[in-house]
């Protein structure tokens, strides 16, 4: 049967709705209407699934959809790129970087005030190996690549990376939802599924061995008792994403890519069939080349240029962060096999990060909105009941936050990179959800390619700086580095933040730093000022009035992250003024 | 550097015990903030003092008095001097930094006060958005009171401790509409005292077995769901109810700040959350002692200055080598018994001391009770209460004498009794 069959039955065999479909180049275009979004997610992911489908637009509409407002763009011309690329997050910002090798104009547009302000900032940090991913798809394939490529990314630009290691581990729960008897579930489990994981492994040149019960519990005593087998996996990474994407832009600024933050793309305009020029809300860019990596809004802006090819199905995903100090009950990373695949745990586990904390999660939620990062009360006890099995002694009370992050899927599930085959010089990085984060340089790569092919002409810069230098990190240091640092300046010796001991110097530096950290979030994710146990409740006086210092504003002015988040509303008794019907002044 | 007593936070309880251990030896206090008094400066409310100096004070007044004595005394205080670590094997030292430079001192005894904080909204697991205008009721204050900047106009507190009352009443005085006070368990978290003068002076309601169970908001907090919880503080379906407001104050309670204390290796009591201490506030590591909120929280700066004086007195003789005997091991443990959530000492090493107050908290409220102290099941010592409840501290004076030599081994009970049972 050709897949073009099995789209129709597929559609028929749902049989609700009214729903009409064309195919054109492998890419089914669904219009019609549906009664609910679990509707338009469950027939977005059965065409999605058909073998040959090469994307799917979904542009079915439920009731109570929302339409995102577009903004008003800007006519007059504000420059002229070899290339635009937009979307600031840590794909974008790595393929800026690897453009920036080249004598190129290159300008990268964000409409968030800061980069890694999307789904980047809520990413769980691990750089995956690629044993959990589809075998022969192309994000698998870019996640080896990409893994392998980390160690000299993270030198050059001096981001914290490390190979924490991942257990894979086996329990009594693994095969309970089945209704077989527990010794042959037991023994499936024990002695069957660590092998056909070793086996992916070999194929993919990835190193693995697998452990048995009693190694396993000897060297992670806090690992459930109920744990039957594991496969160690050493290669396994963890980075700090928000970090590597505010280096990699920072690198490739210092090597003359041009950053516009605060600019929101809404138009692009095409003539003869190629790309001519980006219009954004702060005036309009010409460019022979555009980058799409818009992560959760790729799908719009492809339909800016008439070049939509897929339709972005966000998923959110929340984590759970616990106290530091409670950072050394696991040596390694770890996660529970557990069939079939839940749902709500899709790539799910017990995370070491690069500052100490271990995280649990994060969750898999199909139906959420774009911009809904909100994490429900079900959710959390979602999260602590599911990985409670795997460490059932757990200090669960030392939660410091949660957070969500939304996945930018495609239907199809797997990474969409290509050039557009509708609009010549549009070039789709869609699709990107994990295990982006860690098949990232690879991806870079893969576009530099794309754009050789499609005619953009790359001449290496003679002085290409590759290396990035490392912001002072006060709780680091020697005694020494600390003592030379505060002679030198003595706000290093002054701390702001008691949770994680971030100076005052440290504060100042983020915020001059060569993308101004301009509000109380681009300091913490710069600094780790306010990511401590106590949340900013300490620091946030403190960052917030050296921010309005350094800046000459008004501290009732400071933001926490964009425009519209004013921490406070005006000075002290600006309501008194106001009450009393005077003006107010603050 | 060397010195005798360096003493670990400026506050109420660091300067207290400061001025107490100056009378021995030579003392340093390491103070983070850029001026000793800890939160007083903050606290502008009256209500402190009134039985250490027998008037109401005000938060700076207070801290005043203590600080004008530290000053004549002699005692250095190193201010923006943030302490990073304490060791206690081989000597004590302590580790702090400071714009002048990195600072390690030796010392013969240390005393840490380092306070509490507020509990956050993870503590709680409170979900939704994380947008701006989430503060807990200390920082609101700290932003109101000290950075003069105003937090939000339409405010829903959650909690009703002590400093949540106390900014509801703030909030309204600075012209910002306090919509209500939630508080999830059926009573009331602060005295009463505040609970009058807090809210009801001011018509704020107060809703107990209230939560929040949702927040609002992509930027900024754009309201809150509120709703009725049950016996087992869960959220009652269909009681939810959305509140339009700007800004949600936390004061969900207080928790000893320890992490340097835990750092050091010394024992920490899991129901207080501070450290074990005897009657001379000296930890399970001689020659550190801990006293104030560190310890365990309390309601009022009083019994903060109080115990810390006795802190303050033994680590100074502790340094000047006038602790003539050392006290015995483990000594006499003090039990939490009926009803009674913790008791402060938790054990006893000395017996030295012509009186012993134990501070405790009851678990329930209670009316017409007996607070007694009995050892190894023979009643000692009674008092009694009128009404006991959870947030107001119970405090027991007893003559030292009524107990038995030190031994190991032996155990003295605190038990609050409903009158008629047990005596």
């Amino acid at each position: 049967m050709r897949w073009e069959r099995k789209v129709e039955k597929a559609i028929a065999k749902y049989g609700k709705g009214s729903i009409r479909y064309i195919i054109e180049d492998g890419v089914v275009y669904l219009d019609g209407s549906v009664p609910s979004v679990e509707d338009f997610v469950e027939m977005g992911r059965a065409i999605g699934k058909i073998k040959g489908v090469r994307g799917v637009v979904n542009n079915l509409s439920y009731p109570g959809m929302k339409a995102r407002e577009r903004r008003k763009g800007r006519t007059e011309k504000i420059g002229r790129a070899d290339a635009v690329i937009i979307g600031a997050g840590v794909v974008g910002c790595f393929i800026a970087r690897e453009l920036s090798r080249y004598d190129l104009d290159i300008i990268l547009v964000e409409k968030g005030e800061d980069v890694a302000t999307g789904t980047t900032k809520a990413n769980n940090a691990m750089v995956h190996t690629g044993i959990g991913e589809k075998m022969g798809t192309l994000k698998q394939k870019l996640c080896v690549e990409g893994h392998q490529m980390y160690g000299g990314v993270a030198k050059e630009l001096n981001v914290p990376y490390r190979k924490c290691g991942m257990w894979i581990i086996t329990t009594e729960h693994t095969l309970e939802s089945y209704r077989i008897p527990s010794f042959i579930a037991n023994f499936i489990s024990k002695h069957i599924i660590p092998y056909i994981v070793l086996g992916r492994g070999k194929k993919l040149g990835i190193p693995m061995k697998i452990v048995k019960r009693d190694e396993l519990l000897r060297e992670e005593p806090n690992v459930t008792k109920k744990a039957l087998a594991a496969v160690y996996s050493p290669t396994y990474g963890v980075t700090c994403p928000y970090g590597l994407a505010i280096a990699l832009a920072e690198n490739a600024m210092q090597n003359g890519v041009k950053i516009m933050l605060n600019t929101e793309v809404v138009d692009i305009a095409v003539e003869d069939g190629g790309v001519k020029s980006v219009v954004t809300t702060e005036g309009t860019i010409d460019a022979d080349f555009v980058v799409n990596a818009a992560g959760l809004f790729a799908d719009e802006v492809a339909d800016m240029a008439g070049a939509r090819e897929y339709t972005i199905h966000p998923k959110k995903g929340s984590t759970l962060l616990f106290d530091r100090e409670y950072g050394d009950h696991i040596k390694h990373s770890m996660s529970m096999l557990k069939f079939p695949r839940m749902e709500h745990y899709k790539g799910g586990g017990v995370m070491l990060t690069v500052d100490g904390n271990i995280q649990w999660g994060p969750t898999m939620e199909p139906f959420s909105g774009r911009e809904d990062t909100s994490v429900k009360s079900e959710e959390i006890a979602e999260i602590l009941e599911h990985f409670s099995l795997l460490l059932p002694d757990f200090p669960k009370d030392k939660v410091i936050a949660y957070f969500a992050g939304i996945r930018a899927a495609t239907f199809t599930e797997d990474f969409f990179i290509r050039p557009s085959r509708k609009v010549r010089g549009f070039i789709h990085v869609a699709g990107i959800q994990s295990p982006g984060l860690a098949a990232s340089p690879a991806i870079a790569k893969m576009v530099l390619g794309i754009l050789k092919d499609e005619g953009l002409e790359m001449e290496e810069k003679k002085d290409f700086n590759p290396s990035r230098k490392k912001p002072v990190v006060f709780r680091e240091l020697s005694r020494e580095e600390k003592e030379k640092l505060i002679e030198e300046n003595p706000a290093y010796g002054k701390i702001v933040c008691r949770c994680e001991q971030v100076t005052e110097g440290e504060v100042v530096d983020a915020i001059h730093s060569p993308i101004p950290a301009l509000s109380v979030d681009a300091i913490k994710r710069r600094t780790r000022a306010g990511m401590g146990r106590c949340q900013g409740s300490f620091c946030l006086p403190r960052v917030a009035s050296i921010l309005a210092r350094e800046t000459g504003i008004g501290m009732e002015d400071v933001v926490k992250n964009s425009e519209n988040s004013k921490l406070f509303v005006g000075k002290a008794k600006c309501l008194l003024v106001e009450n009393a019907g005077g003006k107010n002044e603050g | 550097m060397k010195a005798d007593v360096v003493v670990v936070g400026g506050g109420p309880a660091g300067l207290a015990a400061a001025l107490k251990a100056s009378e021995h030896a030579d003392v340093v206090i390491l103070e983070r903030g850029s001026e000793p008094g800890g939160i007083l400066p903050q606290c502008i409310h009256n209500g402190f003092g009134n039985f250490v100096f027998n008037k109401m004070m005000a938060g700076p007044e207070y801290a005043q008095h203590f600080i004008d004595r530290v000053n004549e005394s002699g005692i250095d205080v190193k201010l923006e001097t943030s302490v990073i670590e304490v060791r206690a094997d081989k000597g004590k030292k302590v580790v702090a930094a400071s714009p002048s430079g990195m600072l390690e001192m030796e010392a013969k005894s240390v005393v840490l006060a380092m306070g509490c904080r507020e509990r956050s909204r993870a503590q709680i697991l409170l979900p939704g958005t994380r947008p701006a205008g989430i503060y807990t009721a200390g920082t609101a204050q700290r932003l109101i009171n000290i950075d003069g900047v105003m937090p939000g106009r339409r405010v829903v507190i959650l909690g009703s401790g002590d400093v949540g009352l106390i900014m509801a009443r703030r909030f309204t005085l600075e012209g910002a509409e306090v919509e209500g006070v939630y508080e999830i368990m059926p009573k009331p978290g602060g005295l009463t005292r505040n609970i009058v003068q807090c809210l009801d002076d001011y018509n704020i309601p107060l809703h107990l077995s209230h939560t929040v169970v949702d927040i609002k908001g992509r930027e900024r907090v754009e309201g809150v769901t509120v709703a009725e919880v049950d016996g087992s503080m869960h959220p009652v379906k269909g009681t939810e109810r959305f509140i339009p407001c700007d800004t949600l104050v936390l004061a969900v309670g207080l928790i000893p700040e320890n992490e340097l204390t835990r750092r050091a290796g010394i024992d920490i009591d899991g129901r207080t959350g501070g450290a074990y201490v005897d009657e001379h506030m000296e930890t399970s590591v001689p020659g550190i002692f801990a006293c104030g909120n560190v310890v365990h929280v309390h309601d009022l700066v009083d019994d903060v200055t109080v115990s810390s004086e006795i802190a303050g007195e033994y680590a100074g003789r502790h340094a000047s080598g006038k602790n003539e005997k050392p006290g015995i091991k483990k000594g006499i443990k003090v039990v939490a018994g009926e009803n009674v959530r913790y008791v402060v000492p938790q054990f006893l090493r000395h017996m030295d001391m012509e009186k012993l107050t134990f501070y405790l908290r009851v678990g329930e409220e209670k009316e017409n009770v007996t607070v007694t102290v009995s050892c190894d099941g023979k009643v000692i010592f009674e008092k009694r209460e009128r009404m006991v409840k959870p947030p107001e501290m119970v405090k027991v004076n007893v003559p030292a004498s009524v107990i038995p030599e030190a031994e190991e081994g032996l155990r003295v009970d605190v038990a609050v009794n409903t009158e008629g049972k047990n005596g």
